[in-house]
């Protein structure tokens, strides 16, 4: 029998996943504005549009505006990538700090002020999380490690490309009509 | 169980990022870009790999289904898991006449495979009235928060809370009484211990009544005689086609506890009692005596609800059987449906000893501070009044009954009123 004693009240939890996903998204904005650039002006307005996006949606408990941050963050990113050839390692740890961002948000949000939630719940994501970011982070190096290698581009790799992304946009949209 | 699956804004958002990164990379040909991109996917391949439906079964229940006001009970949410649920959040709705005291609702928890928890929720009844507790709502969700799984549970179990009662040390007792054995010393004579009369002897009489102090100064043999005890009907009219109201409380509540208060007292006294609820929707209950006929009551009148009507209604809508020619009805009512006035004057016309609790509106109705209406608040003061003096000129004890006031003290008044109409 159970009355709910070890539990954690919503407004904490709220709290820290909302800190730690503006300090994730600070993190990657530092990143962004310290690489430089030409565009400067333009990396600092994505940047920052995307640190208000998010607040904002974290403030009002809203998960609409979470996917366009980390698209602005992203394109402020690529930004100041764009003249330049080389394969930047920092992706990396943007990728990874990206993903923790938007995990953390969309926790914050999805937390109810009224449903308290006991500590084993908490942990059970905090683990999936860790495990998450790390796997994330590895295959990230893996990814970056065989795209530096000098490997022939040719149309069945362009092809195999297109394919995902069409699949990935017919699965937007399918979502988009309907749940799962 | 069936469990409904919804996708979360999480689901369609990791997606959309998937879909414009692999698109962009595709598009600039920049390997970054891929970089950026893998963790999304790399999350929504795990998500829904770990999505699987649980498996639930839900039994609700509550430790007795009968309480007194201000008393608490426990309230049982049995869920046990068949597959695992990393995250399950489980709302038991409570009626707004009852409050949660201790236990955590709503609350998620997580249940492995087999596992079996009682969640329970020590619950108090505020107010008095019938309720149906629940439904249980259920939402399970995966581990990383992409699909959510949402029922309500169908078994309700159901609540009665009884208005807790004020103790009277005296009832009016009714005019006429009837033929059973009871605490009311009737105004016909015979076997009983109240003495009545001297009588002269006649043939029959048993010895044991014969008054030899009497009948030695008299030189002839006299008899005594007595009241008998007998017990009363008593019925408790309750005027449900209107009511006033401020905030959580109003005059169908306080009708509602006076009501019960008066039947607890009468079936102390062996009287048989009887309710008619006179309003939007008739209700009747003959009359009966004993703690089961008490029960049936208060039942009924958990049940008695203002319910807005329109069609005329008088006393004889009521069934003959519920008004026995000698009860004694008492009626409790805000005085403010000329349809019910109407009733009680019929009553009263019609030879019924009557009483009238006049549970007072004046206190849910505040005085207006501008000038026309308090004009009008005024003349509405003053026709109550009048509509009271026109029920005890016709030989109807009225007492005015407000919130807070004791109701002993009001229906000594009328008792008051009755021993000067009766003298």
């Amino acid at each position: 029998m159970s009355r709910g004693g070890a539990v954690v009240s919503p407004p904490r939890t709220r709290l820290i996943t909302s800190a730690g996903a503006l300090a994730a998204f600070a993190l990657v904005d530092v990143i962004v504005v310290t690489a430089g650039g030409r565009l400067v002006v333009l990396e600092y307005a994505l940047s920052g549009l995307a640190l208000g996006g998010l607040a904002a949606g974290l403030a009002l408990r809203r998960a609409g505006p979470v996917p366009w941050a980390v698209l602005l963050a992203a394109a402020g990113y690529v930004l100041g990538r764009h003249d330049r050839s080389a394969v930047d390692g920092r992706a990396v740890v943007v990728g990874v700090l990206l993903l923790a961002a938007a995990e953390l948000a969309y926790w914050s949000i999805g937390e109810h002020p009224r449903i308290r939630s006991e500590r084993p719940v908490v942990a059970r994501r905090l683990a999936l999380l860790g495990a998450l970011l790390a796997c994330a982070f590895v295959v990230d190096v893996l990814l970056l490690a065989v795209s530096s290698l000098a490997v022939p581009r040719g149309a069945v790799l362009a092809a195999a490309g297109t394919a995902a992304a069409v699949a990935a946009v017919a699965l937007v949209l399918r979502l988009g009509r309907k749940g799962v | 169980m069936t469990l409904e699956s919804t996708a979360t804004p999480k689901l369609v958002g990791y997606t959309a990022i998937s879909a414009v990164g692999l698109i962009a990379s595709l598009v600039l040909a920049r390997p970054e870009l891929v970089a950026l991109t893998a963790p999304f996917l790399l999350a929504l391949a795990a998500g829904l790999a770990l999505a699987r439906p649980p498996q639930l079964s839900v039994r609700v229940g509550v430790e007795g289904d009968r309480l007194l006001e201000g008393e608490e009970t426990s309230a049982h949410v049995v869920v046990a898991a068949e597959s695992p649920s990393d995250r399950l959040d489980v709302y038991f709705r409570l009626p707004p006449g009852l409050e949660l005291v201790d236990g955590t609702n709503p609350v998620a928890i997580r249940l492995r495979p087999g596992e079996r928890r009682d969640l329970e929720l020590a619950v108090r009844a505020r107010r008095f009235g019938g309720y149906v507790l629940g439904p249980v709502y259920l939402r399970a969700g995966d581990g990383l928060g992409f699909v959510h799984w949402e029922a309500a549970t169908a078994g309700r179990p159901q609540l009665r809370v009884y208005p807790s009662e004020a103790v009277l040390r005296r009832v009016l007792e009714a005019r006429d009484t009837e033929v059973f054995a009871g605490n009311t010393v009737a105004r016909v004579k015979g076997e009983g211990i109240e003495f009545a009369d001297l009588r002269r002897w006649s043939p029959g009489d048993p010895a044991k009544r014969i008054n030899w102090r009497a009948s030695a100064r008299r030189n002839e043999l006299h008899v005594n005689e007595s009241h008998p005890e007998r017990n009363s009907d008593v019925i408790l009219f309750i005027d449900s086609f209107a009511e006033a109201r401020l905030g959580p409380e109003g005059t169908l509540e306080l009708a509602i506890r006076a009501t019960a208060t008066l039947a607890d007292a009468y079936i102390r006294r062996r009287d048989r009692i009887g309710l008619i609820g006179f309003g939007g929707i008739l209700r009747w209950l003959v009359p009966g005596s004993g703690v089961v006929q008490l029960y049936r009551l208060v039942d009924a009148l958990l049940d008695t609800q203002i319910v807005l009507s329109y069609y005329w209604k008088d006393i004889d809508v009521i069934p003959p059987r519920t008004l026995p020619p000698n009860a004694h009805v008492i009626a409790l009512s805000p005085l403010l449906d000329p349809r019910s006035v109407g009733a009680l004057l019929d009553l009263r016309a019609r030879g019924f000893d009557l009483t009238v609790v006049d549970v007072s509106p004046v206190p849910f109705a505040r005085r207006p501070t501008r000038e026309p209406d308090t004009i009008a608040y005024d003349i509405w003061l003053l026709r109550r009044d009048a509509l009271r003096h026109r029920l005890q000129r016709a030989g109807v004890g009225v007492t005015e009954w407000r919130s807070g006031e004791s109701l002993q003290m009001c229906l000594e008044e009328v008792r008051s009123f009755r021993r000067r109409v009766h003298a």
